[in-house]
């Protein structure tokens, strides 16, 4: 099973990291190639593919022999529009113009070859898309992703506009707990004020390099920090003064992992995923640990699996820990489904 | 998940007031009293002709076409159904994101706004949000009374400073790419509509020449065209 720890316990007892293979460098623009590429994976680059510097070219005629190809290997699995969208953007990341000149070469960012792979994971692995380019957009973000990092969802989106709500969020400390690839801290960490910090945590180290990664791009170093271990256990030395807490912990119930779509069950982190036996292991262990992490009238925002498992935790929070949480309150997303549960410490 | 819960629920639904762009399911209710606050609301669309009809016949009800431009985006939005999620299931972690385009439906007058271009849902939603004001100030249109007309503030601000009636007051004249236009286009064309599509008629209560209103009319596409159908369902020629 997952290994979560709280606080209370040592943190001489943290597994290392789940996939320490998968620590291949998520480079800056500024370092060394990738010495260790592997021949496994054909995305043998460690920058976004729309960060490559625009190295290759290919005649306009390829290009389209290459969409033309790609569409019709689209539409033989399946018939779904979003596919050729995708196709859209793989060819506006890898390339420089929209709009080529007829007799001009197109600039790439990537040998034309491995645009033809990557496209061929996406139909026949199922390989997210997200992955293939290395980002993801997100709210007015682009961030980094790899294997390995959750793929930000749009439900997220909108922890960023509760937290906004939040009276003095400009000036206080936040947590964001399993931030995966940093957005939640990225999005956080540019409405804050000077003073105003984020301390992003996560267990995997490729999450952290990602993270890592994502907030150096936005120039967010001295604003958010991410920092490597389970949950609250990095968290130690800003117990009890955090003015906020968000999280979109792993919330999937472990019998429902073997049924996701492909591109999420095959290809995304079960780290990031497995919620344990019914979805609520680390949900739990937040609610409660929030209690003392956070300081008196500080701010929690989880998301959650959706309906009965933000009820089920509102009535907790509500009921049995009403000594230490008040004002508990549950969001819908913008499918109408109970994802977020919100209150504040007492 | 197998644990019973207390019989009544202490928790309510949030409603942040300035929570951007978020859509509340449970306002339907304000629709039909008797719906479900979830998932199923009632939906009676009208069709754009309808809609035409009822705000023709708004001066003698208490509906106003020109408030939904003076709502907040969370209001307005409340008043929407968004079809970024049509297929329907659990979300969040269980899917990768197969959709980014949005498409809003305003349900009181039935008229849809979308934004696919961006591959950013939040983007597309701000974006939706937007062309949606500019189709409402279109197409929504209230009664004008000619006797004694006075222009709303709003209009006057998208005026250009060589009109007559036009104060020092106003400030600057607001062009086609201020969030502002649409209230000061639907006002314009509440009047061009009240006129019959005359031009000069309108271009005189507002202070102006008919080549000055003329050339405001088509320095917006969609304006433009909104004033020549009018035109053309009257027999006139349309502007260039």
């Amino acid at each position: 099973m997952l290994l979560r720890l709280p606080f209370t316990l040592s943190s001489a007892l943290l597994s290392p990291p789940l996939h320490p293979h998968r620590s291949k460098p998520f480079s800056s623009l500024s370092s060394s190639p990738n010495p260790n590429p592997n021949p496994n994976h054909s995305s043998n680059t460690t920058l976004p593919l729309f960060l490559r510097p625009l190295s290759y070219s290919a005649p306009v005629s390829s290009l389209l022999s290459f969409r033309l190809w790609a569409e019709s290997l689209a539409l033989s699995s399946v018939d779904d529009p979003h596919l050729l969208r995708e196709l859209s953007w793989l060819i506006d990341d890898a390339s420089a113009h929209k709009h080529p000149r007829n007799d001009s070469l197109v600039p790439l960012r990537a040998e034309l070859h491995e645009l033809y792979e990557l496209w061929r994971e996406r139909i026949e692995k199922r390989r997210p898309f997200q992955y293939l380019v290395g980002c993801e957009h997100w709210r007015d973000l682009v961030l980094g992703v790899r294997e390995g990092v959750l793929i930000p969802r749009p439900e997220t989106e909108m922890v960023v506009d509760l937290v906004g709500e939040v009276e003095g969020f400009e000036r206080g400390w936040w947590a964001d707990l399993g931030t995966g690839s940093g957005a939640l801290a990225i999005g956080i960490g540019r409405m804050l004020r000077e003073d105003g910090r984020v301390f992003a945590t996560d267990l995997s180290s490729d999450a952290v390099e990602v993270a890592r990664f994502n907030v150096e791009r936005y120039g967010l170093k001295d604003k958010v920090e991410i920092r490597q271990g389970s949950w609250f256990e990095p968290l130690q030395d800003v117990k009890g003064k955090l003015a906020g807490i968000v999280s979109n912990p792993p919330y999937i119930p472990t019998s429902h992992l073997p049924g996701l779509q492909p591109e999420v069950g095959l290809h995304e982190p079960r780290l990031a995923l497995d919620g344990g036996e019914n979805g609520m292991d680390h949900l739990l262990h937040l609610c409660e640990g929030s209690a003392s992490a956070l300081k008196s009238g500080g701010f929690f925002a989880f998301e959650t699996n959706g309906d009965a498992h933000s009820e089920f935790l509102a009535d907790l929070m509500t009921a049995k820990w009403g000594k230490f949480f008040h004002n508990i309150k549950i969001v819908l997303d913008f499918a109408g489904i109970k994802r977020f549960v919100t209150g504040y410490c007492r | 998940m197998g644990q019973t819960r207390p019989g009544s629920s202490p928790t309510t639904i949030n409603s942040p007031l300035s929570l951007f762009l978020t859509l509340r399911f449970h306002r339907w209710s304000l629709f039909s009293s008797s719906a479900p606050p979830l998932l199923h609301p009632p939906r009676a669309p009208l069709s754009r002709s309808q809609t035409l009809t009822l705000a023709s016949s708004s001066s003698s009800s208490t509906y106003k076409g020109g408030n939904y431009l003076t709502l907040t985006d969370e209001e307005l939005v409340a008043q929407c159904e968004m079809d970024t999620y049509k297929a329907s299931g659990p979300g969040g972690q269980h899917r990768n994101k197969r959709e980014s385009a949005v498409r809003l439906k305003h349900l009181p007058t039935g008229v849809v706004a979308q934004a696919v271009e961006d591959r950013s849902q939040h983007k597309n939603r701000v974006s939706a949000l937007a062309r949606l004001r500019t189709l409402l100030a279109l197409k929504v249109r209230n009664a004008v009374d000619l006797n004694g007309y006075t222009p709303p503030p709003e209009l006057l601000q998208i005026l250009p400073a060589k009109s007559t009636i036009r104060g020092s007051d106003v400030g600057p004249q607001i062009g086609p790419n201020n969030p502002k236009f649409a209230m000061g286009m639907q006002a314009l064309l509440d009047l061009i509509y009240a006129v019959e599509g005359s031009v000069s008629e309108a271009a005189n209560l507002l202070g102006l020449s008919t080549g000055a209103l003329s050339r405001l009319i088509l320095s917006d596409d969609s304006l433009r065209m909104a004033v020549n159908e009018l035109r053309a369902s009257k027999g006139m020629r349309p502007l260039k």
